[in-house]
């Protein structure tokens, strides 16, 4: 019975672009961990998560497949070096990136708090609580 | 289980940059230091960094990287050679050889050492905000 509440697409959207927002805090702690570390290529969540999550919820079937579906990290490849060493960071576009990771990270945890506050209130009936 | 994001990595970085800063200290310390166990004026030292492979279980795509010192290394460059027959450490001919410090350099490296350890901690600061916000899931 409960499954489905679960099941629903944009609890389980959330869920997957949490796990994207936290393994996205690890790359930018490399990346700017790495600032100055000659030859140092710029790692993001690889794109392609994006392209699957889109697809799967245009076809609908984001609820069968959402183990499958797991982000991943890759080398940034639209990062260009401006610098002689070959770094591709910029420390500034990397300290930007976490500040907006964290607010999307932050919005992520409030949907799926409201998700789970309706499924309490529909329990309990009980509108103080939720 | 890793509940702050990215707190390992960090934690390097801020543990190099910290050496960094010691270094620099120590060379701004012995700008003038004309003598040294192994004779001679003291040598300017250098930081390296180097990456280091952090492993995930189970994790496809690419490796997280974090950033350990390489080595510390001498920078071999002649210092300047200054005219002072006075100093006890003078040669034959009046000149004494300074240490091949550049103060400007030092300090250069020193402020770019301690707004890259700025930078780390403000991702520490980060993702402990996440992690809080984490925990609050469902309340």
């Amino acid at each position: 019975m409960i499954d489905p509440i679960f099941q629903s697409d944009t609890y389980l959207l959330a869920r997957k672009l949490l796990d994207a927002t936290v393994m996205r805090q690890d790359a930018i702690a490399s990346n700017i961990a790495n600032a100055e570390t000659p030859g140092y290529h710029r790692l993001d969540v690889a794109a392609d998560f994006a392209q699957q999550l889109k697809a799967q919820m245009a076809s609908g079937d984001l609820a069968a497949n959402s183990d499958r579906l797991q982000p991943h990290l890759a080398e940034d490849p639209n990062a260009r070096s401006m610098r002689p060493d070959g770094n591709s960071v910029e420390i500034e576009r990397e300290l930007l990136a976490m500040n907006q990771n964290a607010v999307q990270h932050e919005f992520l945890t409030d949907i799926i708090s409201g998700n789970l506050k309706q499924l309490r209130m529909a329990i309990t009936g009980n509108t103080a609580n939720a | 289980m890793n509940l702050i994001p990215g707190l390992e990595i960090t934690g390097g970085a801020l543990n190099a940059q910290k050496t960094r800063l010691d270094i620099v200290a120590q060379n701004i310390a012995n700008a003038q230091t004309t003598r040294t166990p192994n004779g001679g004026p003291y040598q300017r030292q250098i930081v390296s960094f180097e990456t280091e492979l952090i492993r995930q279980e189970g994790v496809p795509g690419s490796a997280l990287q974090g950033v350990k010192v390489a080595n510390v290394t001498t920078d071999r460059s002649p210092g300047q050679q200054v005219y002072n027959p006075q100093h006890p450490d003078a040669g034959p001919d009046g000149l004494v050889t300074m240490p091949n410090v550049n103060l400007s350099y030092e300090m250069v490296d020193l402020i770019t050492a301690s707004r890259a350890y700025e930078a780390n901690l403000a991702v520490a600061k980060n993702g402990r905000q996440m992690a809080l916000k984490t925990l609050q899931i469902g309340k």
